[in-house]
Protein backbone atom coordinates (compact mmCIF):
# COMPACT_ATOMS: atom_id res chain seq x y z
CA UNK A 1 0.00 0.00 0.00
CA UNK A 2 2.71 2.44 0.92
CA UNK A 3 4.60 1.40 -2.19
CA UNK A 4 1.60 2.23 -4.34
CA UNK A 5 1.43 5.55 -2.57
CA UNK A 6 5.07 6.29 -3.23
CA UNK A 7 4.67 5.49 -6.94
CA UNK A 8 1.67 7.77 -7.29
CA UNK A 9 3.55 10.24 -5.12
CA UNK A 10 6.36 10.25 -7.67
CA UNK A 11 3.99 10.77 -10.56
CA UNK A 12 2.07 13.57 -8.88
CA UNK A 13 4.82 15.32 -6.93
CA UNK A 14 3.62 18.89 -7.39
CA UNK A 15 5.57 21.23 -9.65
CA UNK A 16 5.17 24.99 -9.98
CA UNK A 17 2.80 26.03 -12.76
CA UNK A 18 5.34 28.69 -13.74
CA UNK A 19 7.63 25.93 -14.98
CA UNK A 20 4.93 24.65 -17.32
CA UNK A 21 4.36 28.19 -18.59
CA UNK A 22 8.05 28.60 -19.44
CA UNK A 23 8.53 25.14 -20.90
CA UNK A 24 5.35 25.36 -22.93
CA UNK A 25 6.64 28.50 -24.61
CA UNK A 26 9.96 26.76 -25.41
CA UNK A 27 8.29 23.61 -26.72
CA UNK A 28 5.71 25.33 -28.92
CA UNK A 29 8.12 27.91 -30.29
CA UNK A 30 10.51 25.09 -31.09
CA UNK A 31 7.99 23.70 -33.58
CA UNK A 32 8.47 26.45 -36.21
CA UNK A 33 12.23 26.10 -35.72
CA UNK A 34 11.89 22.34 -36.22
CA UNK A 35 9.76 22.74 -39.34
CA UNK A 36 11.68 25.56 -41.03
CA UNK A 37 15.24 25.16 -39.80
CA UNK A 38 16.37 21.98 -38.12
CA UNK A 39 14.16 19.30 -39.70
CA UNK A 40 13.47 20.90 -43.05
CA UNK A 41 13.55 17.59 -44.87
CA UNK A 42 10.01 16.80 -43.67
CA UNK A 43 8.54 19.68 -45.66
CA UNK A 44 10.63 18.52 -48.63
CA UNK A 45 8.45 15.41 -48.77
CA UNK A 46 5.83 17.66 -50.38
CA UNK A 47 7.81 17.38 -53.61
CA UNK A 48 8.43 13.64 -53.49
CA UNK A 49 6.43 11.41 -55.86
CA UNK A 50 3.70 9.75 -53.80
CA UNK A 51 4.90 6.38 -55.12
CA UNK A 52 7.70 6.72 -52.56
CA UNK A 53 5.24 6.91 -49.65
CA UNK A 54 5.52 3.79 -47.48
CA UNK A 55 2.72 4.05 -44.92
CA UNK A 56 3.37 3.18 -41.29
CA UNK A 57 1.03 0.98 -39.26
CA UNK A 58 -0.58 4.04 -37.72
CA UNK A 59 -1.07 5.62 -41.15
CA UNK A 60 -2.83 2.53 -42.45
CA UNK A 61 -4.84 2.00 -39.31
CA UNK A 62 -6.12 5.57 -39.14
CA UNK A 63 -6.32 5.79 -42.94
CA UNK A 64 -4.25 8.94 -42.92
CA UNK A 65 -4.10 10.66 -46.30
CA UNK A 66 -1.26 9.99 -48.71
CA UNK A 67 1.05 13.00 -48.35
CA UNK A 68 0.52 14.76 -51.65
CA UNK A 69 2.00 18.23 -52.04
CA UNK A 70 -1.25 19.80 -50.89
CA UNK A 71 -1.58 17.57 -47.81
CA UNK A 72 1.98 18.32 -46.68
CA UNK A 73 1.59 22.06 -47.17
CA UNK A 74 -1.78 22.25 -45.44
CA UNK A 75 -0.58 20.23 -42.44
CA UNK A 76 2.53 22.40 -42.24
CA UNK A 77 0.71 25.71 -42.06
CA UNK A 78 -2.02 24.43 -39.74
CA UNK A 79 0.71 23.11 -37.46
CA UNK A 80 2.59 26.41 -37.44
CA UNK A 81 -0.59 28.36 -36.71
CA UNK A 82 -1.65 25.98 -33.98
CA UNK A 83 1.81 25.99 -32.35
CA UNK A 84 1.94 29.78 -32.27
CA UNK A 85 -1.53 29.92 -30.71
CA UNK A 86 -0.50 27.30 -28.16
CA UNK A 87 2.64 29.31 -27.36
CA UNK A 88 0.47 32.20 -26.20
CA UNK A 89 -0.72 30.03 -23.32
CA UNK A 90 -4.37 30.84 -24.00
CA UNK A 91 -6.86 27.98 -24.24
CA UNK A 92 -3.97 25.56 -23.60
CA UNK A 93 -6.09 22.44 -23.72
CA UNK A 94 -7.54 23.22 -27.15
CA UNK A 95 -4.44 24.57 -28.90
CA UNK A 96 -2.20 22.12 -27.10
CA UNK A 97 -4.28 19.20 -28.34
CA UNK A 98 -4.51 20.41 -31.93
CA UNK A 99 -0.78 21.07 -31.91
CA UNK A 100 -0.08 17.57 -30.67
CA UNK A 101 -2.33 15.98 -33.30
CA UNK A 102 -0.92 18.06 -36.14
CA UNK A 103 2.66 17.46 -35.03
CA UNK A 104 1.92 13.76 -34.84
CA UNK A 105 0.62 13.83 -38.42
CA UNK A 106 3.72 15.84 -39.37
CA UNK A 107 5.83 13.04 -37.94
CA UNK A 108 3.85 10.45 -39.91
CA UNK A 109 4.68 12.45 -43.04
CA UNK A 110 8.28 12.54 -41.90
CA UNK A 111 8.76 8.85 -41.16
CA UNK A 112 6.82 7.22 -44.00
CA UNK A 113 9.54 7.27 -46.68
CA UNK A 114 11.82 4.41 -45.71
CA UNK A 115 13.53 5.85 -42.64
CA UNK A 116 12.20 6.27 -39.12
CA UNK A 117 14.08 8.57 -36.77
CA UNK A 118 14.13 8.04 -33.02
CA UNK A 119 14.97 11.50 -31.82
CA UNK A 120 11.60 12.76 -30.62
CA UNK A 121 9.69 10.21 -28.57
CA UNK A 122 10.03 12.36 -25.45
CA UNK A 123 9.04 15.49 -27.38
CA UNK A 124 5.88 13.78 -28.64
CA UNK A 125 5.09 12.71 -25.09
CA UNK A 126 5.64 16.30 -23.97
CA UNK A 127 3.23 17.64 -26.60
CA UNK A 128 0.69 14.99 -25.59
CA UNK A 129 0.85 15.74 -21.89
CA UNK A 130 1.20 19.55 -21.87
CA UNK A 131 -2.50 20.20 -22.62
CA UNK A 132 -3.48 18.17 -19.56
CA UNK A 133 -1.96 20.78 -17.25
CA UNK A 134 -4.42 23.45 -18.30
CA UNK A 135 -3.93 27.13 -17.52
CA UNK A 136 -0.44 27.95 -16.29
CA UNK A 137 0.69 31.52 -15.79
CA UNK A 138 4.29 32.71 -15.84
CA UNK A 139 4.00 34.14 -12.36
CA UNK A 140 1.98 31.35 -10.86
CA UNK A 141 4.25 29.88 -8.21
CA UNK A 142 1.55 27.55 -6.96
CA UNK A 143 2.57 23.96 -7.36
CA UNK A 144 0.24 21.64 -9.19
CA UNK A 145 -0.15 17.88 -9.29
CA UNK A 146 -1.15 18.07 -12.96
CA UNK A 147 2.11 19.88 -13.72
CA UNK A 148 3.97 17.31 -11.65
CA UNK A 149 2.45 14.51 -13.70
CA UNK A 150 3.57 16.20 -16.91
CA UNK A 151 7.14 16.46 -15.60
CA UNK A 152 7.08 12.85 -14.43
CA UNK A 153 5.94 11.31 -17.71
CA UNK A 154 8.31 13.43 -19.78
CA UNK A 155 11.13 12.39 -17.44
CA UNK A 156 10.11 8.77 -17.93
CA UNK A 157 10.01 9.20 -21.71
CA UNK A 158 13.49 10.76 -21.70
CA UNK A 159 14.84 7.86 -19.65
CA UNK A 160 13.14 5.26 -21.84
CA UNK A 161 14.72 6.75 -24.97
CA UNK A 162 18.11 5.75 -23.55
CA UNK A 163 17.15 2.53 -21.83
CA UNK A 164 15.19 1.13 -24.76
CA UNK A 165 18.04 2.11 -27.08
CA UNK A 166 20.22 -0.30 -25.09
CA UNK A 167 17.50 -2.92 -25.34
CA UNK A 168 17.35 -2.44 -29.11
CA UNK A 169 21.12 -2.78 -29.39
CA UNK A 170 20.99 -6.11 -27.58
CA UNK A 171 17.93 -7.22 -29.53
CA UNK A 172 19.24 -6.30 -33.00
CA UNK A 173 22.98 -6.21 -32.53
CA UNK A 174 23.25 -9.03 -30.01
CA UNK A 175 25.29 -9.08 -26.82
CA UNK A 176 28.35 -8.72 -29.00
CA UNK A 177 27.21 -5.30 -30.21
CA UNK A 178 29.87 -3.70 -28.03
CA UNK A 179 32.59 -5.53 -29.93
CA UNK A 180 31.34 -4.49 -33.35
CA UNK A 181 32.41 -1.44 -35.27
CA UNK A 182 29.15 0.49 -35.19
CA UNK A 183 30.76 3.74 -34.08
CA UNK A 184 33.57 3.40 -36.62
CA UNK A 185 30.94 2.99 -39.27
CA UNK A 186 29.08 6.05 -37.97
CA UNK A 187 32.21 8.20 -38.00
CA UNK A 188 33.18 6.96 -41.45
CA UNK A 189 29.77 7.84 -42.82
CA UNK A 190 29.08 11.05 -40.93
CA UNK A 191 32.35 12.05 -39.29
CA UNK A 192 33.41 15.68 -38.81
CA UNK A 193 36.78 17.38 -38.41
CA UNK A 194 36.21 17.00 -34.68
CA UNK A 195 35.80 13.23 -34.83
CA UNK A 196 37.82 11.79 -37.69
CA UNK A 197 40.87 11.54 -35.42
CA UNK A 198 39.04 8.96 -33.30
CA UNK A 199 39.44 6.50 -36.19
CA UNK A 200 43.21 6.61 -35.70
CA UNK A 201 43.19 5.83 -31.97
CA UNK A 202 43.01 2.06 -31.67
CA UNK A 203 40.38 0.93 -29.19
CA UNK A 204 38.88 4.34 -28.48
CA UNK A 205 35.60 3.86 -30.32
CA UNK A 206 35.49 0.28 -29.06
CA UNK A 207 35.65 1.43 -25.43
CA UNK A 208 33.14 4.18 -26.22
CA UNK A 209 30.65 1.50 -27.20
CA UNK A 210 30.97 -0.10 -23.76
CA UNK A 211 30.51 3.28 -22.07
CA UNK A 212 27.51 4.08 -24.22
CA UNK A 213 25.56 0.90 -23.60
CA UNK A 214 26.58 1.00 -19.94
CA UNK A 215 25.11 4.46 -19.55
CA UNK A 216 21.98 3.46 -21.41
CA UNK A 217 21.41 0.35 -19.30
CA UNK A 218 21.89 2.36 -16.11
CA UNK A 219 19.67 5.22 -17.27
CA UNK A 220 16.69 4.22 -15.06
CA UNK A 221 18.81 5.41 -12.14
CA UNK A 222 18.38 8.95 -13.40
CA UNK A 223 14.82 8.84 -12.08
CA UNK A 224 16.33 8.95 -8.59
CA UNK A 225 17.34 12.56 -9.22
CA UNK A 226 14.60 14.40 -7.38
CA UNK A 227 16.19 17.50 -5.95
CA UNK A 228 16.44 20.49 -8.23
CA UNK A 229 20.22 20.55 -8.01
CA UNK A 230 20.51 16.87 -8.96
CA UNK A 231 18.23 17.41 -11.94
CA UNK A 232 20.20 20.44 -13.11
CA UNK A 233 23.35 18.31 -12.97
CA UNK A 234 21.57 15.57 -14.90
CA UNK A 235 20.43 18.01 -17.60
CA UNK A 236 23.98 19.36 -17.97
CA UNK A 237 25.31 15.81 -18.29
CA UNK A 238 22.73 14.82 -20.90
CA UNK A 239 23.14 18.01 -22.92
CA UNK A 240 26.91 17.49 -22.81
CA UNK A 241 26.46 13.97 -24.19
CA UNK A 242 24.27 15.16 -27.03
CA UNK A 243 26.62 18.04 -27.88
CA UNK A 244 29.52 15.61 -28.02
CA UNK A 245 27.62 13.29 -30.34
CA UNK A 246 26.69 16.27 -32.47
CA UNK A 247 30.31 17.36 -32.72
CA UNK A 248 31.25 13.84 -33.75
CA UNK A 249 28.59 12.73 -36.21
CA UNK A 250 26.26 15.75 -36.64
CA UNK A 251 23.31 14.07 -34.93
CA UNK A 252 21.79 16.21 -32.19
CA UNK A 253 18.43 14.66 -31.23
CA UNK A 254 17.18 18.23 -30.92
CA UNK A 255 13.50 17.55 -30.08
CA UNK A 256 14.66 15.14 -27.38
CA UNK A 257 17.02 17.83 -26.07
CA UNK A 258 14.11 20.29 -25.91
CA UNK A 259 12.12 17.77 -23.86
CA UNK A 260 15.07 17.44 -21.45
CA UNK A 261 14.72 21.15 -20.67
CA UNK A 262 11.46 20.40 -18.84
CA UNK A 263 13.52 18.87 -16.03
CA UNK A 264 14.99 22.28 -15.19
CA UNK A 265 13.32 24.25 -12.37
CA UNK A 266 12.43 27.23 -14.54
CA UNK A 267 10.17 28.56 -11.81
CA UNK A 268 13.24 29.49 -9.80
CA UNK A 269 14.16 32.16 -12.32
CA UNK A 270 11.67 34.31 -10.44
CA UNK A 271 14.05 34.48 -7.53
CA UNK A 272 16.65 36.40 -9.42
CA UNK A 273 14.30 38.29 -11.70
CA UNK A 274 11.46 40.11 -10.04
CA UNK A 275 8.24 40.58 -11.94
CA UNK A 276 7.85 43.17 -14.68
CA UNK A 277 6.05 45.43 -12.27
CA UNK A 278 9.36 45.91 -10.51
CA UNK A 279 7.85 44.53 -7.36
CA UNK A 280 10.52 42.58 -5.61
CA UNK A 281 9.33 39.35 -4.24
CA UNK A 282 10.43 40.24 -0.78
CA UNK A 283 10.15 36.66 0.24
CA UNK A 284 11.77 35.38 -2.93
CA UNK A 285 13.76 32.84 -1.05
CA UNK A 286 10.72 31.24 0.38
CA UNK A 287 9.34 30.30 -3.01
CA UNK A 288 8.85 26.64 -2.40
CA UNK A 289 11.25 24.46 -4.28
CA UNK A 290 9.97 21.51 -6.18
CA UNK A 291 11.94 19.23 -4.00
CA UNK A 292 10.56 20.49 -0.73
CA UNK A 293 7.91 18.08 0.36
CA UNK A 294 8.32 16.36 -2.98
CA UNK A 295 6.53 13.33 -1.73
CA UNK A 296 3.77 15.24 -0.04
CA UNK A 297 0.63 14.02 -1.69
CA UNK A 298 -2.61 13.91 0.08
CA UNK B 1 1.28 47.39 -15.42
CA UNK B 2 -2.41 47.66 -16.16
CA UNK B 3 -5.25 47.05 -13.81
CA UNK B 4 -4.81 44.04 -11.62
CA UNK B 5 -7.15 41.28 -12.61
CA UNK B 6 -8.05 38.25 -10.58
CA UNK B 7 -5.50 36.27 -12.49
CA UNK B 8 -2.72 38.69 -11.66
CA UNK B 9 -3.24 38.41 -7.97
CA UNK B 10 -1.73 34.97 -8.00
CA UNK B 11 1.75 36.43 -8.12
CA UNK B 12 1.29 38.68 -5.17
CA UNK B 13 3.10 36.39 -2.85
CA UNK B 14 5.07 33.20 -3.11
CA UNK B 15 2.81 30.46 -2.10
CA UNK B 16 3.00 27.04 -0.66
CA UNK B 17 -0.36 26.23 -2.12
CA UNK B 18 -0.69 22.96 -4.01
CA UNK B 19 -3.28 22.64 -6.74
CA UNK B 20 -4.42 19.07 -6.32
CA UNK B 21 -5.99 16.77 -8.85
CA UNK B 22 -9.16 14.90 -7.94
CA UNK B 23 -8.59 11.19 -7.38
CA UNK B 24 -10.47 10.37 -10.57
CA UNK B 25 -8.29 12.66 -12.68
CA UNK B 26 -5.19 11.04 -11.20
CA UNK B 27 -6.52 7.58 -11.96
CA UNK B 28 -7.33 8.46 -15.60
CA UNK B 29 -3.82 9.84 -16.06
CA UNK B 30 -2.22 6.76 -14.55
CA UNK B 31 -4.29 4.36 -16.66
CA UNK B 32 -3.56 6.19 -19.95
CA UNK B 33 0.07 6.55 -18.96
CA UNK B 34 0.32 2.83 -18.20
CA UNK B 35 -1.23 1.98 -21.58
CA UNK B 36 1.27 4.20 -23.43
CA UNK B 37 4.09 2.69 -21.39
CA UNK B 38 2.92 -0.83 -22.24
CA UNK B 39 2.78 0.04 -25.96
CA UNK B 40 6.23 1.58 -25.75
CA UNK B 41 7.79 -1.40 -24.01
CA UNK B 42 6.14 -4.00 -26.24
CA UNK B 43 7.07 -1.94 -29.29
CA UNK B 44 10.72 -2.18 -28.36
CA UNK B 45 10.54 -5.86 -27.43
CA UNK B 46 8.44 -7.11 -30.37
CA UNK B 47 7.90 -4.28 -32.84
CA UNK B 48 9.86 -2.56 -35.55
CA UNK B 49 10.01 0.86 -37.20
CA UNK B 50 6.63 0.18 -38.82
CA UNK B 51 5.08 0.60 -35.35
CA UNK B 52 6.12 4.28 -35.06
CA UNK B 53 5.95 5.98 -32.58
CA UNK B 54 6.22 2.82 -30.50
CA UNK B 55 8.95 1.06 -32.44
CA UNK B 56 12.31 0.24 -30.88
CA UNK B 57 14.74 3.19 -30.73
CA UNK B 58 17.21 1.27 -32.84
CA UNK B 59 19.59 4.04 -33.79
CA UNK B 60 22.97 2.43 -34.28
CA UNK B 61 21.65 -0.80 -32.78
CA UNK B 62 22.89 -2.99 -35.61
CA UNK B 63 26.25 -4.55 -34.92
CA UNK B 64 28.74 -3.64 -37.58
CA UNK B 65 31.32 -6.36 -38.10
CA UNK B 66 34.89 -5.06 -37.75
CA UNK B 67 35.96 -6.76 -40.98
CA UNK B 68 32.89 -6.09 -43.11
CA UNK B 69 33.09 -3.05 -45.38
CA UNK B 70 31.11 0.06 -44.48
CA UNK B 71 28.47 0.74 -47.14
CA UNK B 72 27.38 4.16 -48.21
CA UNK B 73 24.60 4.38 -50.79
CA UNK B 74 24.03 7.18 -53.26
CA UNK B 75 21.45 7.69 -55.95
CA UNK B 76 22.68 9.63 -58.95
CA UNK B 77 21.49 10.69 -62.34
CA UNK B 78 23.99 10.21 -65.15
CA UNK B 79 24.63 12.68 -67.91
CA UNK B 80 25.58 11.83 -71.45
CA UNK B 81 29.21 12.47 -70.52
CA UNK B 82 28.95 9.93 -67.71
CA UNK B 83 29.01 12.55 -64.98
CA UNK B 84 27.06 11.96 -61.78
CA UNK B 85 24.33 14.35 -60.67
CA UNK B 86 23.57 13.59 -56.99
CA UNK B 87 19.92 12.89 -56.16
CA UNK B 88 20.24 11.43 -52.65
CA UNK B 89 21.47 14.55 -50.88
CA UNK B 90 18.01 16.11 -50.65
CA UNK B 91 17.83 17.22 -54.30
CA UNK B 92 14.52 15.41 -54.84
CA UNK B 93 13.18 15.68 -51.29
CA UNK B 94 14.47 12.38 -49.97
CA UNK B 95 17.42 11.78 -47.65
CA UNK B 96 20.14 9.23 -48.15
CA UNK B 97 18.81 7.11 -45.30
CA UNK B 98 15.36 7.10 -46.89
CA UNK B 99 16.82 5.82 -50.13
CA UNK B 100 18.71 3.18 -48.19
CA UNK B 101 15.48 2.07 -46.56
CA UNK B 102 13.85 1.67 -49.97
CA UNK B 103 16.77 0.12 -51.87
CA UNK B 104 15.26 -3.39 -52.13
CA UNK B 105 12.01 -1.93 -53.45
CA UNK B 106 13.84 0.32 -55.93
CA UNK B 107 15.93 -2.57 -57.23
CA UNK B 108 12.71 -4.50 -57.86
CA UNK B 109 10.90 -1.51 -59.36
CA UNK B 110 13.58 0.59 -61.06
CA UNK B 111 10.94 2.60 -62.91
CA UNK B 112 10.49 4.46 -59.60
CA UNK B 113 13.93 5.92 -60.25
CA UNK B 114 12.58 7.49 -63.43
CA UNK B 115 10.16 9.58 -61.35
CA UNK B 116 13.12 11.09 -59.54
CA UNK B 117 14.72 12.27 -62.75
CA UNK B 118 11.46 13.90 -63.85
CA UNK B 119 11.20 15.54 -60.46
CA UNK B 120 14.78 16.75 -60.62
CA UNK B 121 14.36 18.25 -64.07
CA UNK B 122 11.22 20.10 -62.99
CA UNK B 123 13.12 21.67 -60.09
CA UNK B 124 16.34 22.19 -62.04
CA UNK B 125 15.26 23.23 -65.53
CA UNK B 126 18.80 24.44 -66.24
CA UNK B 127 20.15 20.91 -65.85
CA UNK B 128 22.03 19.20 -68.63
CA UNK B 129 20.11 16.27 -70.19
CA UNK B 130 20.06 13.11 -68.09
CA UNK B 131 20.34 9.67 -69.61
CA UNK B 132 19.96 7.31 -66.63
CA UNK B 133 19.48 7.04 -62.89
CA UNK B 134 21.60 4.65 -60.85
CA UNK B 135 21.93 3.42 -57.29
CA UNK B 136 25.57 3.05 -56.34
CA UNK B 137 26.88 1.53 -53.14
CA UNK B 138 30.37 2.47 -52.06
CA UNK B 139 31.98 -0.14 -49.84
CA UNK B 140 34.81 1.16 -47.69
CA UNK B 141 37.11 -1.63 -46.59
CA UNK B 142 37.65 -2.21 -42.87
CA UNK B 143 40.28 -4.30 -41.15
CA UNK B 144 39.90 -4.86 -37.41
CA UNK B 145 37.49 -1.96 -37.34
CA UNK B 146 40.00 0.41 -38.94
CA UNK B 147 39.41 1.82 -42.41
CA UNK B 148 42.15 0.85 -44.85
CA UNK B 149 41.31 3.65 -47.28
CA UNK B 150 40.36 1.23 -50.07
CA UNK B 151 36.85 1.19 -51.50
CA UNK B 152 34.71 -0.31 -54.25
CA UNK B 153 31.77 1.25 -56.04
CA UNK B 154 29.02 -1.22 -56.85
CA UNK B 155 26.20 -0.19 -59.18
CA UNK B 156 23.08 -1.93 -57.83
CA UNK B 157 20.72 -0.89 -60.57
CA UNK B 158 20.68 1.47 -63.54
CA UNK B 159 17.47 2.75 -65.05
CA UNK B 160 17.81 4.25 -68.53
CA UNK B 161 15.67 7.31 -69.10
CA UNK B 162 13.44 7.65 -72.14
CA UNK B 163 14.29 10.47 -74.52
CA UNK B 164 11.40 12.48 -73.10
CA UNK B 165 13.25 12.95 -69.83
CA UNK B 166 16.09 14.57 -71.66
CA UNK B 167 14.20 17.80 -71.85
CA UNK B 168 13.45 17.15 -75.52
CA UNK B 169 17.00 18.05 -76.46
Amino acid sequence: MSRVRSVTGWFFAPVALARVAVFRLIAYLFIPIDVFVTTRWVAAHAGVPTEYYQPLLIGEWLRLPTPSTAVVDVVKWLLIGSALLAATGRAPRIWGTTTFLLYFEWMVIAMSYGKVDHDRYAFLVALAVLPTVGIAQWRDQRRSQAAGFAVAVIFLAIMLTYFLAAWAKIRFGGWDWVNGSTLTRAVLRRGTDLSMWTLDVPGLLHVSQYLMIGFELLSPLMLLARRDRARIALVIFLLGFHLMVFAGVRIIFLPHVVAILFLLPWERLRRVRPGPAGRLDAGGDVIPRTDDRAGAVS
Amino acid sequence: MGPVSDRDTIDQAPTDEVVELPAKARLIRLVIGAAILALTLSGTVFGDDYAFPFGPPRMYATRADPDTPVSSTRVVALTDAGEEVPLSGGEVGLRRAEFEGQVPRLVDNPELLGLLAENYLINHPESVPLVAVAIIVRRLELRDGQPTGAYDDDVLVTYPLAAGSEDGA
